[in-house]
């Protein structure tokens, strides 16, 4: 951990919270028959397998998962100097009438939330759209809020929030809040 | 007036002489060489009226004769006139250019022929001498009646630009100008051999999807017309060789007798049709990276030339990677050829198989070259980068500084069959004085000519004219160039360059 | 930062911003890399039932073609509508070109209206450079001359990975009009930067000079027998052959040409089983390919036309964005 790094989640917070997370989906749902999880490229993908994979454990059904890039959507595209790199989406199941549930790794501004469901718009006609993160760090730009938090962290504007998935960035999970100035 | 050159290196070519001295010059006439060991003594009295040019450093050589300039007036005005193009000349150090036949109207007649040199006269800043047509409209079919345009001043003829495809009507020219003895200069394109081209064929044509102009179609021409040269024991001269066949077959015709000069110009003896590729080149694993200027590298193993070499801070030495690609400046007939043909010409002109540099000078209008390349009009205005670009040959150790002046001077005056330009007392009074060494950047923005039109555009280039007199009198000085009489050392930056010989 | 995830998403990225296509020559091989891999996320745009993102949002593209060509132009105007740009069809025809106006005015005049990419076909060799010299947007070229097409070669190396996986390694065998395709050279310099091993066959008329092709592109083979030629091969391009050619006198007949140069069922044995057929379009039947091998199963033809509007997706979006 670099200096001025602040741990807010280690491994085991993380599974936990994913658990948790897991629990109230399927509390609010009253069940999974109608839930498909849909993970927000890049570490919302890992995210979501993980909670479909607490749910078959204690509700005893798979729940189908979607990989979503929301990139083509984005509204910031020509104020970036590169093109940042296309990924599929992969979402197999027809999500017209079903519970989409999205998720992703941390709510801040709301506009990757923004793009997201436009992009879902595109793919079907969901009967509801939920939103499951493990970080709210505040900041909304837009009027959007999560439905289910593994965390909520006051942070800085300048602060950044750093999540580390074994899956997608080769190390050990944690959550760390940076200063940008570091 | 009165002008004493001091401290230049005098290079008379037709007396193959090269000395350190000065150059007493009164009403339009050289009237003494003082050389190193009798200079004119700094405190004699030179009497009154008389200006002192410090020419230390620098290489003071007869005026250049260009054979081949486009000057458009009559009719295309916007392109060049003869008061600008003239000018352009005398900022190139010529002070004898010829006029190409293809204006509009042409030089076809003797009445046009008579208004033009009328304008030169009143407008010109250095001397213009008359080519005219071969045939009328420069249509290739009925010869002009060339007795009386020579009557009216034409000192050589030639359809420039509309090759006479006809070769009964070429056999007819070249024995009737021999009555007149003056010469057929043939632009040599088998057109039917090039229709539609855009560049030289070759491995860059073929990779840019270009049409290519085959070193044939400019060959076949060569060798039809020295044919018809030693049928009619007439003067044939070449205009802008600019293959290595091309040159070949002069070489054989001259070593049998045959009555042919030639002619090559700076850009074909400097510039190859990876030109064309531009910044593309940058990809061209056969490009090597631009080096540091350079003048021992010397591929022939001729003498060194090392005074030259001094801190230029040069990034590279003429590096067609500043174009863009498909850059119409480098759009020219005949085309730029590929690296075997530039190396071909210089050994051509080294030999003596050509006699002569000549610009083609061809000045254009934006409109004409801002366009899709294969319909872009072709030629490069060349008068004022003529001297940079052929001192690159002599900063390369290819050809020493004398050969090159006599290429300017003395060769083209032997193709008009004139008396050499020299510097000998009793002289016309043509004069340049260059800096070989002086480094500059091309902007075409600052030529006296209207044409623009050259690839050589931000190019860095060593040698500028300094100094341009023409029968006495001076028609171009660069800034103040030479009126610090004071600061005069003995010393000169040339040794290196005139050892050559 | 707008978006949490950006900061390693850029680090993945292209590290220049290209923006414009003029050829592939200036492409390196992992960038060529990037192209296909964003064609396949486009690819699956185009399988939803809305085939539309909404990134070009409020960007205009015009389409300026001096040459006929209906399939190239609607390929890329069916790209442009998927990312929700704005489109429009500008053809030499009928307009101010016609009048006199010099291209260069016609680009300017388009600067001034507001235009954000400019794609442009052209029978001129080159034109889309100087297009970009007085553009400040994008420029793609949808083809120029006989020099370059570069779309077509990545929908080619697109449609070839697709099918066989990987490039590296393949033997591609192009036939017919070398010396006037703009298909070919693009393709040259794909093929050989993704690492195929290419023939060129053609009688040596359509070459011009076959010398200065081994000169240009090193590694390829150039041969004038086409059963020798496709021995052993992966992918067969066939090219075609327009009748002028024979008019110019390059080859005797077109019934000469097709008896020794048109792909047949039988000389297709001379390949692999697995090989690939591919035209860029439109096709001489009879003449450089016979109908029972332009619809046989190796044929790839059709999958070339609706992979080209998932290429031109790529480009848009990695380039003019």
């Amino acid at each position: 951990m670099s200096p001025g790094a602040k741990q807010i989640f280690n491994a085991d917070e993380i599974r936990r919270a994913l658990v948790r997370i897991a629990h109230e989906i399927a509390e609010r749902n009253e069940g999974v028959r109608d839930v498909v999880l849909i993970g927000i490229r890049r570490r919302g993908v890992p995210l979501a397998e993980r909670i479909a994979t607490a749910l078959a454990d204690f509700e005893g059904q798979q729940v189908p998962v979607g990989h979503l890039d929301i990139t083509l959507y984005r509204d910031d595209l020509s104020r970036r100097s590169t093109t940042p790199r296309l990924q599929k989406t992969t979402i197999h199941t027809d999500i017209t009438g079903r519970v989409v549930v999205l998720v992703d790794d941390v709510l801040y501004t709301g506009r990757t939330i923004r793009a997201a469901l436009d992009a879902l718009a595109d793919l079907g006609r969901p009967g509801r759209i939920q939103l499951a993160v493990l970080v709210d760090r505040g900041h909304r730009e837009l009027p959007i809020r999560a439905d289910f938090v593994g965390k909520n962290v006051p942070t800085a504007r300048d602060e950044q929030v750093e999540v580390r998935l074994h899956e997608v960035d080769n190390e050990p999970d944690t959550v760390l809040i940076v200063r940008q100035d570091m | 007036m009165r002008y004493l050159i001091k401290h230049g290196s005098i290079i008379d070519p037709a007396q193959r002489v090269a000395t350190i001295g000065d150059i007493l010059i009164e009403n339009g006439k050289v009237v003494q060489v003082f050389d190193l060991a009798e200079m004119a003594p700094e405190n004699e009295a030179l009497g009154e009226n008389i200006e002192v040019i410090n020419a230390l450093g620098c290489v003071v050589a007869p005026g250049f004769t260009d054979l081949h300039t486009h000057l458009r007036e009559p009719g295309e005005e916007h392109k060049e006139q003869i008061a600008t193009g003239t000018l352009a000349a005398a900022r190139g150090g010529f002070t004898t250019i010829c006029a190409m036949p293809n204006t509009n109207p042409p030089h076809d007649r003797a009445a046009v022929i008579r208004q033009v040199r009328q304008i030169a006269r009143r407008e010109g800043h250095v001397r213009v001498d008359i080519i005219g047509a071969i045939t009328i409209g420069r249509q290739g079919q009925t010869l002009t009646e060339m007795a009386e345009l020579v009557e009216a001043g034409c000192i050589a003829f030639s359809d420039d630009g509309s090759p006479v495809q006809d070769p009964t009507v070429m056999r007819n020219a070249l024995t009737y100008a021999s009555m007149l003895g003056v010469p057929i200069m043939s632009h040599c394109e088998e057109t039917r051999l090039n229709a539609g081209w855009a560049m030289h064929e070759g491995v860059v044509s073929t990779r840019l999807g270009l049409p290519g102009y085959p070193a044939a179609a400019e060959e076949t021409q060569i060798a039809r017309d020295i044919a018809l040269a030693e049928l009619t024991g007439a003067h044939l001269h070449i205009c802008h060789v600019s293959t290595a066949g091309g040159v070949a077959l002069i070489r054989h015709a001259k070593q049998r007798g045959v009555r042919v000069t030639a002619e090559v110009t700076p850009h074909h003896l400097t510039l190859t049709d990876r030109w064309v590729l531009g910044s593309l080149a940058a990809f061209d694993p056969e490009i090597p990276p631009p080096e540091p200027v350079r003048t021992t590298g010397n591929r022939r193993g001729r003498k060194k030339a090392e005074s030259v070499q001094h801190g230029l801070g040069i990034r590279s030495w003429l590096d067609p990677r500043i174009l863009p690609p498909y850059d119409t400046s480098t759009r020219v007939s005949p085309p730029l050829r590929g690296e075997e043909d530039l190396e071909a010409l210089i050994e051509g002109l080294r030999d003596g198989t050509i006699d002569a540099i000549a610009t083609d000078h061809a000045p254009h209008a934006r409109v004409d070259k801002e366009c899709e390349y294969g319909l872009a009009a072709c030629g490069i205005s060349g008068l004022e980068t003529a001297l940079g670009l052929v001192l690159t040959l002599v900063h390369r150790g290819e050809m020493d500084l004398v050969h090159i002046a006599a290429k300017l001077t003395e060769g083209p005056a032997q193709v008009l069959g004139r008396a050499p330009a020299t510097l000998h007392p009793g002289a016309r009074a043509d004069v340049v004085v260059f800096d070989p060494d002086h480094p500059w950047t091309v902007d075409t923005a600052h030529f006296a000519s209207r044409g623009k039109n050259s690839p050589l555009q931000g190019q860095q280039l060593k040698g500028q004219v300094m100094l341009t007199m023409s029968g006495g009198v001076i028609v171009f000085r660069r800034g103040d160039f030479g009126k610090d009489i004071r600061t005069i050392r003995h010393a000169s930056r040339l040794d290196g360059i005139l050892s050559g010989e | 930062m707008q978006l949490q995830t950006s900061a390693t998403q850029n680090a993945e990225s292209n590290q220049e911003r290209r923006r414009h296509v003029f050829d592939l020559d200036d492409f390196s091989r992992a960038e060529i890399e990037e192209v296909l891999d964003t064609t396949e996320s486009m690819k699956e745009i185009l399988s939803r039932e809305i085939k539309q993102v909404p990134t070009l949002r409020g960007k205009t593209i015009v389409n300026m073609f001096f040459e006929e060509s209906t399939r190239t132009r609607i390929s890329f105007e069916l790209a442009a509508r998927s990312l929700s740009a704005g489109v429009i069809n500008f053809s030499g025809r009928g307009t101010s070109v016609e009048k006199g106006e010099s291209l260069v005015d016609t680009v300017r005049t388009l600067q001034s209206l507001g235009a954000d990419v400019l794609v442009i076909r052209h029978s001129q060799s080159g034109t889309p450079y100087l297009v970009a010299q007085h553009f400040q947007g994008s420029v793609i070229n949808a083809g120029d001359g006989c020099h370059a097409h570069p779309t077509q070669a990545l929908l080619d190396l697109f449609t070839i990975r697709e099918k066989l996986g990987h490039i590296d390694q393949l033997k591609v065998v192009i036939i017919g009009d070398i010396l006037h395709s703009r298909v070919a050279r693009s393709n040259l310099w794909g093929l050989t930067k993704m690492g195929a091993r290419v023939t060129l066959c053609a009688p040596p008329t359509l070459f011009g000079a076959a010398r200065f092709w081994q000169a240009a592109w090193p590694t390829i083979n150039i041969s004038y027998n086409l059963d020798e030629a496709l021995d052993g091969a992966d992918v067969i391009m066939a090219l075609r052959l327009q009748k002028e050619r024979q008019q110019a006198g390059l080859l005797p007949s077109l019934r000469e040409y097709s008896r020794f140069f048109a792909l047949t069922d039988e000389r297709l044995d001379y390949a692999r089983d697995h090989a690939l057929v591919m035209h860029p379009g439109p096709m001489n039947e009879g003449v450089e390919i016979m109908p029972e091998v332009a619809l046989s199963s190796h044929s790839v033809i059709s999958d070339q036309v609706a992979n080209g509007v998932a290429v031109r997706m790529a480009l848009l979006y990695l380039f003019t964005t």
